[in-house]
């Protein structure tokens, strides 16, 4: 009875954070069933009339979007990430690896509207990259980041990429450095190495890394809002929109909860995908 | 190796020395892992390279492999110079303390990959690594995942993987290390008829001296970074040229002792109260000095306590081994006040007897005594 005398006290605080996520999504889930009345902050009687009003094009543009946002934000945070994390682990000077665990990191220890902003002076029609690029006569006239895709990905990279390294470090360094040595010892150069051994090995790696980052911009509110400027409409902003603008929360609860649905779909999908792959002998 | 195999593919004329390793030290950081060496392998000899952890035998396997670079040195393989060649242009072959078999393919995917690297055609590969397998008899498992092998058969897929490349060295890293002792038996046997039977150049490293006496045509012992001797197993064994090796290969007994004089076929020594003749004799001896004289305990033989000539010692224990019981005896004579020997079980002694040592003639070595703990 008594093996592990701690466990319940140890255990109170989940029960605890159980209760309050469970009791908020229960509320969410009660208003997102309630009718809007207009000009007041109290719902009305039962209805469906919500998820109806979901299926209007704007909506559909919304999910969209954020879809595409999590899909070229994923794929340029791998992109950067794989060879920052494997920077990290290979680098044989110690400064180095430090150097870049430290500039991968940074971008989680500055406040979401602090690098936010640091991003609209960068990405602004006047700001540091357009000029940077018109003074080395690149291009003539300045790119529109600001208020487009473009700009809202450049940023949720940003803000993604210390979790992508972390986790594709973390998959990098479980790679035993004799496979390599052996792969090298039959006569495979370093690209033949990196291609049938160690990017192999780190699939589970680069799986497990793409569903956090899809998670993880899926939820990003502060980036496509500011950066996007009600331009980019995202399910967050749209949420934030009805909400705390119209005052619909009823609406905006149901949006909420289509969003959570649509992430755990996309995700499932996804790791099923993954698992039929594995399945057929790619790793 | 009396004859040197027939050399396999072109006609060039290869020289005696499969391996040259010419002055090579390599540092790391402050830290010296191997002073300059100098090392020649010849073609189709099995060499061991024994010392224990830290001494440089890895470093050595490292660098013959390209996974290092000297600092100082050359190293040639089959007289063409290496020591700039990256390891995937050295041509040889290496199994690995933990075999590091590619977890994601198949054992014939495993095989194949040295070939496939050579971009030879997929008729040949897949004749070459039929036969990689049924050298290491692992036919019926071509399409097992690693994972999914016992340590023996992975350990086989390893070979194979090495071999079937027909590398010019064969490297081999503690490979039995992981293996439980009946297994490690098997496969020693059957990794030395193999490499005997292909005539291949191989280098072995290991911290086990019963391993290395049974496999090796010649050993090298290290010590903190370079060669502290260089003979077959029998000089070795028999003949250890210092201290450490004689303590490190097999069972020693270290006596504190003063060399006398010099006489006409060796030395006389004092020790433990009574002279000895011995018919081996050291140069760099002080003459007359202390000095340590090392005998194997199978050298010793027990007698009366009150025999002229003979050593007093009192049994401490006796340790019953099946086959034999082992005897230890406090000796003061002993540097370490003990002397180990063995005896048939119906000779063993109670704890507390008194008994006499006699030591041979021949067979004993002395060393110059030595400070340090080596």
């Amino acid at each position: 009875m008594n093996k592990r005398p701690f466990l319940g006290w140890f255990a109170s605080p989940s029960i605890l954070i159980a209760f309050g996520i469970t009791a908020s999504f229960l509320a969410i889930v009660q208003y997102s069933l309630r009718a809007h009345v207009p000009g007041s902050l109290d719902p009305g009687g039962f209805t469906l009339e919500n998820f109806t009003t979901l299926l209007k094009a704007v909506y559909g543009q919304a999910f969209l979007n954020t879809v595409l946002l999590c899909f070229w934000t994923t794929v340029f945070t791998l992109l950067i990430g794989y060879p920052l994390a494997y920077a990290m682990i290979r680098a044989k000077s110690l400064a180095l690896r430090s150097a870049i665990l430290l500039i991968s990191l940074t971008p989680l220890f500055l406040g979401e509207i602090v690098r936010t902003y640091s991003w609209m002076i960068v990405l602004g029609n006047r700001g540091f990259l357009n000029a940077s690029l018109i003074q080395l006569d690149l291009i003539d006239r300045p790119i529109d980041f600001m208020f487009t895709m473009t700009g809202v990905v450049i940023a949720l990279v940003h803000f993604t990429l210390p979790i992508v390294v972390v986790m594709l470090a973390a998959a990098l360094s479980h790679i035993d450095r004799n496979l390599e040595r052996a792969a090298t010892s039959l006569g495979a150069g370093r690209v033949r190495c990196f291609l049938t051994v160690t990017l192999p090995l780190s699939i589970p790696g680069i799986v497990a890394a793409t569903s956090t980052s899809f998670a993880w911009t899926f939820s990003a509110f502060a980036t496509p809002q500011m950066i996007g400027g009600g331009k980019v409409q995202t399910i967050s902003t749209l949420v934030y929109q009805v909400g705390f603008a119209s005052f619909n929360f009823p609406l905006a609860a149901s949006l909420s909860l289509v969003g959570l649905l649509f992430t755990i779909a996309v995700l499932a999908i996804f790791n099923t995908g993954i698992r039929r792959l594995e399945q057929m002998g790619a790793h | 190796m009396s004859t040197d195999p027939p050399a396999d593919g072109p006609s060039r004329t290869l020289g005696k020395h499969a391996v040259k390793i010419d002055g090579v030290s390599k540092s790391f950081g402050k830290t010296v892992a191997l002073e300059p060496v100098w090392l020649k392998i010849r073609r189709g000899e099995f060499l061991t390279l024994l010392g224990p952890s830290g001494c440089g035998k890895t470093t050595i396997l490292n660098l013959i492999a390209g996974f290092l670079e000297a600092d100082k040195g050359e190293i040639f393989i089959d007289d063409e110079l290496v020591t700039q060649v990256p390891p995937h242009q050295r041509e040889i072959g290496i199994v690995f303390q933990n075999y590091a078999l590619f977890p994601h393919m198949s054992v014939t995917q495993n095989v194949a990959y040295g070939l496939r690297t050579r971009r030879i055609s997929k008729a040949e590969t897949e004749t070459r690594v039929r036969e990689a397998l049924d050298l290491v008899k692992l036919q019926d498992f071509a399409d097992r995942r690693p994972k999914q092998l016992s340590g023996g058969q992975q350990q086989r897929v390893a070979l194979a993987r090495a071999l079937v490349i027909r590398p010019r060295v064969l490297l081999l890293d503690e490979p039995f290390s992981a293996l439980d002792r009946n297994l490690r038996t098997a496969m020693q046997v059957e990794l030395k008829e193999i490499q005997s039977r292909l005539g291949l150049t191989t280098v072995f490293v290991t911290h086990d001296q019963t391993e290395a006496l049974s496999m090796s045509e010649r050993i090298a012992v290290m010590s903190r970074g370079s060669i502290r001797q260089i003979g077959t197993p029998t000089e070795i064994y028999d003949h250890p040229q210092n201290r450490f090796v004689s303590t490190f290969v097999g069972d020693a007994n270290l006596f504190s002792a003063d060399l006398l004089r010099k006489t006409a076929q060796g030395a006389r020594l004092g020790v433990g109260g009574t002279t000895l003749d011995l018919d081996t004799y050291q140069d760099d001896l002080p003459d007359p000095g202390p000095v340590t004289l090392f005998v194997r305990p199978e050298q010793c033989t027990l007698t009366a306590p009150d025999q002229p000539g003979a050593i007093t010692a009192t049994v401490a224990l006796s340790v019953y081994q099946g086959s034999h019981a082992e005897l230890h005896l406090d000796c003061p004579a002993s540097e370490d006040g003990r002397v180990m020997l063995r005896v048939p079980c119906g000779e063993a002694q109670d704890a507390g007897t008194k008994v006499g040592l006699a030591l041979p003639q021949r067979g004993p070595a002395i060393y110059a005594k030595e400070g340090g703990p080596e």
